[in-house]
């Protein structure tokens, strides 16, 4: 278990170098890049929670990034707020939505939740369009001031960094042991002590409340514009595809999902021919199912596949101590 | 360090110096980014995919434009235009990264023609910071017309919306002085723009406004609108909405056995395939009257800019045959920002500028654009940032528009 950490741990300090290197050394174009991929990090790790250590499934993730989203681009346009302070506040608000979307979630299992969840997708980023007096309707709302790509970088990745060490600390005690619990039998957790309804919603408002965040990112990165057509329910999907291939149950493989969903749509996006222009939606959708064949459990799978074997050939040898 | 060592050591910094000199010769005729002896890049962004590909004959045909006059001219002064055209699929959060990626990345000289309001709003911030030319935006908000203080890199190409709802409204006022006029618009800043024009072309005639019903962008069915204006007997039907919501509006109208003695569509919609689609599907396009300020493919084939089009798409865009053929007004409408860009780019300077070409793009006063329509001058000045604003009538007649009247000016 010792040795298991001390990989983690420089697996993890390699990554934070390789994201502070980054910063000095890239572009300002690919900060801008670099933030989207920190983005899509956190609301893939937030998925990841209630998918993968609750065994409640949401394909309607985006909607909670336009909550996040739009809460940021309201609170600076009319009231002139410190970004960095209406981050917190999209947490609280798409927390308490989470868990607000969580109650119903408690009657509803498997594809009907999918179902749920999806029409969650669908239907809140036509909420702007009816409420257009305050959220600037199709024409979108901006915030008052637009940072910078670096300072976007900087603000993103500590995010990153406070809600990777925030999910791992969730995770590994009394709250993760329940929410795996419910995810491997939740008659078996019922009957262990484990409250359903609170450590359901609970999932949900934690999974809710990472997404607001990604969401308010999102709108800055967006030059501080929120309009309801950046929220579809494509975001929803790529979300899902990305912890999907990030793998769920697990927070390691995070970052290759983010990198995919983050960077594919923009190298591809490079080659654009009149009539051959969904080239990019098929090349996704190849490498999902490629995905989905090869890796059922995603690229955390395949490193836990890895650290198997590798653990089963120095059991398998006798001269290693 | 031997003898040989030092002797290296010495080449390699002679050389060094060399080639900082000849760095810094070549780059004493210092250009805006872009620009090179021999070429000129441009970029923009548009909807390849996704809700609003139907639009993306028009980078095709600016493309081909391009093309035809590298080819013909060798380009403007000797340098030949490469258009870059990037799929935003009208997303504003993929507009934003694509507008960095042509101002940074593939260093381009300006932004030509992308399209869409959200996706020009949630990025001209970002061009005029960075003193880009964003320029002959594909939309017809009144955005780029009127904020030319605080966003000078920023220019627009058509005629805006209030504009074109206030000549239907005097035009109403005028002809049809007791119309009980019924009107369907879509529920954000473009339908209600539109509305708005409406209401100020009617002037004092505003109460013939017998029924507003507005819809939401995403709903399919407009159905309950239709009906409600049927029943307060509405004679006169007005649609300030997108192509999809247009063709059913007019499907339903016949459906429900009503048909208004004049029906005027918004020119966003009006373009002869959208009506091919709305007659296939069984709507009645008796007096079904719209605007517009380009020619017509189908219907005007003889004029000399339509011809040069045809040229033009059967050497250099032969996917966009059938599209010209049936009168899809967005490939004449690629030709004619293209156009408009090249006119712009001779007359900015024999080196271009950015600062050069937004000049020319605020000084235009010329009738030679071969696309738009006869006699439509794109005029522009320091304070007037509207190039068009002129609009013709067009009333449907059987299987294609044809104009009625004359040209109309003050569109704006």
């Amino acid at each position: 278990m010792t040795r298991g950490l001390a990989t983690r741990l420089t697996a993890i300090g390699i990554v934070v170098a390789i994201v502070v290197l980054l910063g000095f050394t890239m572009t300002d174009y690919h900060r801008g890049l670099g933030a989207r991929v920190g983005i899509y990090f956190i609301a893939i790790l937030g998925l990841n929670i209630l998918i993968g250590y609750t065994g409640q499934i949401s394909i309607g993730h985006g909607a909670f990034m336009a909550i996040g989203g739009y809460t940021t681009a309201i609170m600076s346009n009319y009231h002139h707020t410190n970004l960095i302070a209406t981050l917190p506040l999209a947490f609280a608000i798409t927390f308490v939505c989470g868990v607000l979307v969580g109650i119903p979630s408690l009657r509803f299992r498997g594809v009907y939740l999918a179902l749920a969840t999806f029409a969650l997708a669908v239907s809140v980023p036509q909420l702007p369009l009816k409420w257009s007096k305050w959220t600037g309707g199709s024409n979108g709302i901006r915030t008052h001031t637009t940072p910078g790509n670096t300072w976007l970088y900087e603000v993103t990745w500590a995010c990153v960094g406070l809600a990777f060490v925030g999910a791992w600390l969730i995770l590994r005690g009394r709250t993760g042991r329940a929410f795996r619990s419910i995810r491997d039998s939740e008659i078996a957790a019922a009957s262990s002590g484990v409250s359903l309804p609170i450590y359901k919603t609970l999932a949900f408002g934690i999974s809710a409340a990472f997404a607001g965040v990604a969401g308010s990112l999102f709108v800055l990165v967006t030059n501080g514009f929120a309009q309801p057509n950046e929220f579809g329910v494509t975001l929803s999907l790529q979300i899902l595809i990305g912890a999907a291939v990030a793998g769920l149950g697990s927070l390691y493989g995070t970052i290759v999902g983010a990198l995919f969903v983050g960077l594919l749509p923009e190298l591809s996006s490079s080659a654009p021919l009149i009539g051959s222009s969904h080239g990019q939606d098929v090349v996704f959708g190849a490498i999902v199912i490629l995905v989905m064949l090869l890796l059922p459990n995603g690229v955390a799978g395949l490193l836990h596949a890895i650290d198997s074997r590798v653990k089963s050939a120095i059991k398998s040898d006798p001269t290693a101590s | 360090m031997g003898m040989k060592g030092r002797l290296v050591a010495v080449l390699a910094g002679v050389a060094m110096v060399a080639t900082i000199a000849v760095t810094a010769a070549s780059g004493a005729t210092r250009t805006d980014p872009g620009v090179t002896a021999t070429s000129i890049n441009i970029g923009g962004t548009f909807p390849l995919t996704g809700v609003a590909s139907l639009y993306k004959t028009i980078p095709a045909a600016e493309k081909a434009y391009f093309d035809y006059v590298n080819d013909t001219a060798g380009g403007v002064n000797g340098r030949k235009i490469n258009f870059n055209i990037l799929d935003d699929s009208y997303d504003p959060s993929k507009t934003v990264p694509l507008a960095q990626q042509l101002v940074s990345q593939d260093k381009v000289f300006a932004a030509v023609g992308s399209l869409g309001t959200a996706p020009g709003l949630a990025t001209w911030g970002y061009y005029n910071q960075n003193k880009v030319p964003q320029v002959l935006l594909a939309t017809g908000d009144s955005y780029w017309g009127f904020s030319y203080k605080k966003y000078p890199w920023t220019t627009g190409w058509q005629p805006d919306y209030p504009g074109e709802g206030k000549l239907y409204g005097r035009y109403i006022a005028k002809n049809m002085p007791t119309a009980k006029i019924g009107v369907l618009y879509q529920n954000d800043a473009f339908g209600k723009n539109y509305y708005a024009g409406l209401r100020v072309g009617l002037g004092a005639k505003k109460e013939l406004i017998t029924d507003a019903e507005s819809y939401d962008a995403t709903s399919t069915s407009v159905t309950q609108q239709i009906l409600s204006m049927k029943a307060k007997g509405c004679d006169t039907l007005v649609i300030f909405a997108l192509p999809g919501q247009t063709i059913t509006a007019l499907v339903t109208a016949t459906k429900v056995g009503w048909s208004p003695s004049a029906t005027f569509v918004g020119n966003v919609s009006s373009n002869r395939i959208f009506m091919l689609a709305a007659l296939g599907a069984g709507a009645n396009l008796n007096n079904v009257y719209s605007t517009t300020y380009i020619e017509s493919s189908s219907s005007q084939k003889n004029l000399p800019g339509v011809k040069l089009a045809a040229s033009i798409v059967a050497k250099y865009a032969p996917a966009l045959q059938s599209s010209f053929d049936n009168g899809d007004a967005n490939v004449m409408y690629g030709f004619g920002v293209a156009w408009t860009f090249v006119y712009a780019l001779q007359h900015a300077g024999k080196t271009p500028t950015r600062a050069g070409l937004m000049k020319a793009l605020h000084s235009l006063n010329t009738t030679k654009n071969p696309f738009v329509y006869p006699g439509i001058r794109l005029q522009t000045s320091a304070k007037d940032n509207f190039p068009i604003e002129q609009e013709i009538l067009i009333k449907w007649a059987g299987q294609d528009f044809q104009a009625i009247g004359k040209l109309q000016g003050g569109v704006r």
